[in-house]
């Protein structure tokens, strides 16, 4: 269980919050601190106050997978390749098991083709696709996305989704404007003005949001 | 007023799209999937990207606005004020359109993404371009936000609009459907007969045709008159 108590930073601040394992979809509009609240599951920010936990441990102990949703902001190294090989050198794996592991991850998210190509030739998509593969490569407890899907046409965000199932990642956690997702996560947290306003099952959370713009409109056509 | 694409050709290293057609006035939405060069046309229709063949020409645009996928491209203010001047438009009205009243001296790349992409938006809508060029306008911004852009595109009343984007629920009512795919632009004709070849459509569309509700355009409210149709 991932937990958060008396969390406090900048803008957010969330009295308690649980997390179990499984597909966690953050929502809320812009500027809710859907950001910060990824940024302080990751480690990359730590708590002005409060405590947040990753079974037990805070995140910069834990392996955390983090996808930026800026492509650009994740790059590293020149080609994709070592841009996905980068965690694991870092870790100083030996050279063959780098090789393999990066070979199987590309061919898992589906970019074999990319190749060694620059990275700055790959398409916005392209670069989210590469940062998702580094994040994967030393397969982390926590993956951490922030709104991997808004550079993904319907058709690679659905494969990507199934890659990140497919994954057996713990803990999944990521911010979306697509509500359809969220819908279809394992839970919800609607976040608003650096709070938690709800959080719970998809139907749960959405139920209290049926007048809003964030209410599926799937849902709203079934109905 | 259009732009009109003749026997184009866009290369990059091993990588080519063809393109053909013309943009007419209204509201022309292209989508593709990711790397299909959704963001190469959006070049190629504002001028910043030469063919290596064929030729794009303009006829009636005075003046041409583009808006990148990504809004940090844009930024060249250290605040929100100057950021503002230096699109030429006021500062006091665009800040509050981009609901960012208040915050003159705040850093452009302090702002959430989705706030930076109102910002960038609002600069881009301020003025009314005869050609407005929109690359993934709804990248990034919340539902209501999404819905607002919809209703003030909807709204343009002239000139030629054209919205590249891999959206799946928000729309704003448009007038003609492309496709890039397999590296050729595709024109998928007027709505609502497009919606018939529309390839990329979202699944809610496909369901509602599936069952016989052909809905009128891709708007929210005209998807859920083709939902609610007895």
């Amino acid at each position: 269980m991932i937990t958060a108590e008396n969390l406090w930073y900048r803008t957010l601040s969330i009295e308690e919050l649980r997390i179990a394992p499984g597909i966690t979809s953050v929502i809320g509009p812009n500027g809710c601190g859907k950001t910060t609240l990824l940024k302080l599951l990751a480690g990359i920010a730590v708590p002005e106050s409060g405590t947040i936990l990753v079974d037990g441990i805070p995140p910069r102990d834990a392996e955390i997978g983090w996808v930026n949703e800026f492509p650009d902001r994740n790059i590293l190294f020149g080609s994709t390749f070592e841009e996905i090989a980068s965690p694991l050198r870092f870790r100083h794996l030996p050279c063959t098991e780098i090789d393999d592991r990066v070979v199987r991850c590309m061919k898992a998210v589906g970019i074999t083709h990319l190749g060694t190509r620059p990275m700055q030739e790959l398409s916005g998509g392209e670069k989210v696709l590469v940062a998702l593969a580094a994040a994967l490569v030393f397969r982390p407890q926590v993956l951490v996305l922030d709104e991997y899907d808004s550079h993904l046409d319907a058709r690679r965000a659905g494969e990507i989704s199934r890659i990140i199932k497919r994954s057996g990642t713990p803990y999944v956690i990521h911010c979306t404007q697509d509500t359809e997702t969220a819908a279809c996560g394992d839970s919800v947290i609607f976040l608003e003005q650096g709070k938690a306003g709800c959080s719970g099952t998809p139907e749960d959370v959405f139920a209290s949001l049926s007048r809003t713009a964030f209410y599926p409109l799937s849902w709203r056509c079934r109905a | 007023m259009k732009v009109s694409l003749a026997g184009v050709q866009a290369v990059r290293g091993d990588w080519s799209l063809s393109a053909q057609g013309t943009f007419g006035e209204g509201i022309h939405l292209v989508s593709g999937d990711v790397g299909s060069g959704k963001s190469t046309l959006a070049l190629l229709l504002s001028g910043l990207f030469p063919p290596a063949s064929g030729t794009v020409e303009r006829e009636g645009i005075i003046s041409a606005m583009i808006s990148f996928q990504f809004p940090e491209f844009h930024v060249t203010g250290p605040d929100l004020e100057r950021e503002c001047k230096a699109w030429g438009v006021d500062p006091g009205s665009v800040l509050a359109a981009a609901g960012l009243a208040g915050r003159e001296t705040a850093d452009p790349l302090d702002l959430s993404r989705g706030e930076l992409k109102r910002l960038v938006l609002a600069c881009v809508l301020a003025r009314d371009h005869d050609l407005l060029i929109l690359d993934e306008p709804f990248s990034s911004l919340d539902c209501t936000e999404k819905e607002r852009l919809c209703a003030v595109l909807s709204g343009r009343m002239r000139g030629i609009t054209v919205i590249l984007t891999h959206e799946q629920a928000h729309f704003p009512r448009v007038d003609r459907i492309w496709e890039i795919q397999d590296g050729t632009l595709r024109d998928r004709g007027r709505l609502p007969s497009a919606l018939g070849h529309w390839d990329h459509a979202p699944a809610l569309v496909k369901d509602l045709i599936a069952r016989g509700k052909v809905p009128a355009n891709i708007a929210q409210a005209d998807l859920l008159e083709a939902a609610c149709r007895i």
